[in-house]
C-alpha cells in the first residue's frame, strides 16, 4: 500500500472519529409519546426531520406510549425526559400520589373528546342521544368528562346506554348499526370519515368542546428531574418543539411526508388529513385570546376543577397551579 | 365406516393424501366467499385476498425489521431460560432443601399472570431489551422446568443403584444417566416454550416497543388496517410453526436416540 494510500486511510478514519465525536456532543433527550405514532403525534417527528432540533443541538430519541398514564409513569421514573400526555391525568396522578412531572408547555388547548354518530340516525345533537346506545372503549380518558358533559347537556348517565368495547371496533359497530353513538378523540375523525365514505354513510362529529366542556388536554410534560439537572437543553427543546408544532399545522402535507420518513407503516396522506382534522385543537379561540404556548392560571384551574369532579377528587386535592411550570416557554 | 380406510381409485387416494391441504384451502376458500358474496367490510374480517394484497402495503424491509424484533427477543428469552431452568432443575433434583424452597416460589410466578407483571417489568427495567427478554423468559421457564425435573425423576432406580455401587460421582449420575433420560422430556418441554417465547415477545411489545410484530399488530389495528394487522399474525405463526420445526429438527439430528421408536 503506497504511503498516500495509507495517509489517506488514517485521515478517513480520524475525520470519521472526529464527527462522531461531535455528534455525541449534541445533547440526548428522549421524547415520551401517549400512544402510537399518528398525526397528532407529528411534531416531534417533523422537527427532527426538519432539523429543528439539531439547530438546537438536540439528539431526540422517541419511545412510543400505550395511553396517558403510562406516558406519565415512564417520565415519572426516568426513562423518558419530556413528552406529551393529557394534563388531566397528570392533575389526577399529582392529586393522588406526587408524581415528579410538571407541564411546561400546552398542545391541545381544547379536549379533543366528541360523540361521532350517522347522519342517518337522526341525532343532531348531544340532548338526541336520550335513550340511545353509546359505545365507547374501556381506558379512555373521555369516560371520565361523560357525566360532565351529558350533565351540562340536561342529561344523566341513566338517560343512555352505555357499552364497552375494544377502540378498534367502535366506528365499525356503528357503521353496521349496532350502536347509535361513539365516544372517541377527534384525532379519529379523518378515519372514521373513510371507514364511513366506505359504506356509504355520512358522519357527524359532536365535539365536546362545543358543548360546555373546555379545558387544557394534551400537553408538553417533562420530568422534574430534567428540569432541574438539565435546564437549559430543557429550553432548547420546547423552543424548536414549539417551531416543529407551528411547522407541523402550516404544512400537513410536509408534516405526513416526514412521519412517513420515520414510520413507514403511517400513510402520509392520512396523517396530513389528521393534522387538518385537529387544527382546532391547537389553534382555536383560547389561543386567539392567550396567546399560543400559554397555560392561563383561570384556564388551569378551570381544567382541574373539571378533572376533579371527573375523577371524584375533592378541589382541595391539589394547588393545579404546582402541575404547572411556566419558566421554560420560550421568550 | 372403516376407520382404516383404504382409497381404490388414484383420484381418490390423492384426495386422501392431501386431505390436510385441501381441508386447509377450502376453509380459506369459504372465507373469501363469505367476504365477497356477504359484504363483509374489510374492518370486520378481512377476506384472505385482502390480506393477501396487505403484505405488498409493507415495504419487505420493514418485514424484515419487525420480523427481525420478535425473534431476536423471542429468542433470547427462550435461550435464557434454557440457562436458567435446566441448572435449576438439576439443584432441585439433587437437593432436597432447594427443592423445598424454590418450588413453591416457582409455582407463584408461573401463576402470576405475566401480562399484568409486564408493565411493571418495563418500569422496573426499562423499555429495552431486557425487560423484553425477561417477559419472554417469564412465560417460557416453567414448562422446562416441571419437564426437565420430571424427565430427571423418571430414570430408572437401577440405573442409579448400579452407578451409586460402582462409586460414580454424582456429576457423572447426572450428565450420564440421568440427563440423558430427561432428553425426551426436556424435548417436549422446549418445544412447548418455543411457542410460548413468541407469545412472550408479542406481549411484551404490546407494552412497549418500537418494533416487532406484536407491536406493528397494535399499531395496524389504531390505524384500522386491520388486514395488514391479520398479515403481521399470520407472520406470527409462521414464525411459532417454524420454530417448533427446528426444535423437532434439532432432536433428530443430535439426539435420534431419544425420539420414540416408528412402527
Amino acid at each position: 500500500m503506497s504511503k498516500a494510500k495509507k495517509t489517506a486511510i488514517r485521515l478517513t478514519l480520524l475525520a470519521s472519529l472526529v464527527s462522531s465525536v461531535s455528534a455525541m456532543a449534541a445533547d440526548q433527550v428522549t421524547f415520551q409519546l401517549d400512544w402510537l405514532p399518528g398525526g397528532d403525534k407529528a411534531p416531534v417527528y417533523v422537527g427532527i426531520q426538519q432539523g429543528f432540533f439539531a439547530d438546537e443541538d438536540l439528539e431526540v430519541k422517541i419511545a412510543s406510549g400505550r395511553g396517558s398514564t403510562d406516558a406519565l409513569t415512564k417520565m415519572a421514573t426516568g426513562q423518558s425526559d419530556i413528552g406529551s400526555s393529557d394534563i388531566g391525568a397528570l392533575m389526577a396522578a399529582k392529586a393522588l400520589d406526587k408524581v415528579p412531572v410538571v407541564a411546561v408547555y400546552p398542545y391541545f388547548t381544547q379536549a379533543p373528546h366528541a360523540f361521532f354518530v350517522l347522519k342517518s340516525s337522526g341525532i343532531t345533537s348531544i340532548q338526541d342521544l336520550k335513550g340511545k346506545k353509546v359505545a365507547t372503549s374501556p381506558f379512555t380518558s373521555s369516560n371520565a368528562f361523560l357525566p360532565l358533559i351529558l350533565k351540562q347537556n340536561g342529561l344523566s348517565e341513566t338517560d343512555i346506554q352505555l357499552v364497552k368495547s375494544d377502540p378498534g371496533a367502535l366506528a365499525p359497530m356503528m357503521i353496521t348499526g349496532s350502536t347509535d353513538a361513539i365516544i372517541a378523540w377527534v384525532t379519529n375523525t379523518a378515519l372514521y370519515d373513510a371507514q364511513a365514505k366506505g359504506a356509504g354513510k355520512e358522519l357527524i362529529e359532536m365535539p365536546w368542546s362545543n358543548s360546555g366542556l373546555s379545558l387544557y388536554s394534551s400537553s408538553v410534560l417533562a420530568s422534574e428531574k430534567f428540569l432541574t439537572e438539565r435546564p437549559d437543553v430543557a429550553k432548547r427543546f420546547i423552543k424548536a418543539f414549539a417551531k416543529s408544532i407551528e411547522f407541523t399545522y402550516a404544512n400537513p402535507d410536509q408534516a405526513g411526508i416526514d412521519l412517513h420518513k420515520m414510520v413507514p407503516e403511517v400513510d402520509a396522506s392520512i396523517v396530513s388529513a389528521q393534522i387538518k382534522s385537529i387544527y382546532n385543537l391547537v389553534y382555536n379561540d383560547v389561543t386567539t385570546q392567550d396567546g399560543f404556548g400559554n397555560f392561563t392560571d383561570e384556564r388551569i384551574q378551570k381544567t382541574w376543577e373539571y378533572v376533579a369532579e371527573a375523577n371524584g377528587l375533592s378541589k382541595d386535592a391539589l394547588d393545579p397551579a404546582t402541575a404547572v411550570n411556566n419558566n421554560f416557554k420560550p421568550e | 365406516m372403516n376407520p382404516t380406510y383404504q382409497p381404490n381409485s388414484w383420484l381418490a387416494q390423492q384426495a386422501n393424501r392431501f386431505a390436510p391441504a385441501l381441508f386447509f384451502i377450502g376453509l380459506v376458500l369459504l372465507w373469501e366467499l363469505i367476504c365477497r358474496f356477504g359484504n363483509v367490510p374489510n374492518y370486520i374480517l378481512p377476506s384472505p385476498s385482502a390480506i393477501f394484497m396487505a403484505f405488498f402495503d409493507v415495504e419487505f424491509s420493514r418485514w424484515l425489521t419487525h420480523l427481525w424484533a420478535t425473534l431476536r427477543v423471542a429468542l433470547m428469552g427462550f435461550v435464557l431460560s434454557i440457562v436458567i431452568a435446566i441448572p435449576l432443575s438439576i439443584g432441585m433434583m439433587r437437593s432436597q432443601l432447594m427443592n423445598r424452597v424454590l418450588y413453591p416460589a416457582l409455582i407463584v410466578i408461573q401463576s402470576t399472570p405475566v401480562v399484568a407483571v409486564a408493565p411493571l417489568i418495563i418500569v422496573l427495567l426499562g423499555t429495552d431489551d431486557p425487560s423484553r427478554v425477561l417477559i419472554t423468559c417469564l412465560i417460557t421457564f416453567f414448562p422446562l422446568v416441571v419437564s426437565t425435573t420430571t424427565g430427571m425423576l423418571e430414570t430408572p432406580p437401577e440405573m442409579i443403584e448400579l452407578s451409586q455401587s460402582l462409586r460414580a460421582p454424582r456429576y457423572r449420575e447426572t450428565w450420564q444417566i440421568r440427563i440423558p433420560y430427561a432428553i425426551p422430556h426436556i424435548f417436549s418441554g422446549l418445544r412447548v416454550s418455543i411457542t410460548l417465547a413468541i407469545i412472550g415477545a408479542v406481549v411484551a411489545e404490546f407494552v412497549a416497543a418500537e418494533e416487532g410484530l406484536g407491536y406493528f399488530i397494535q399499531f395496524s389495528t389504531s390505524f384500522f388496517k386491520i388486514p395488514q394487522a391479520f398479515a403481521g399474525l399470520i407472520f406470527l405463526s409462521i414464525i411459532s410453526l417454524l420454530l417448533f420445526k427446528s426444535i423437532q429438527w434439532i432432536q433428530a439430528w443430535f439426539f435420534p436416540w431419544s425420539l420414540p421408536k416408528k412402527k
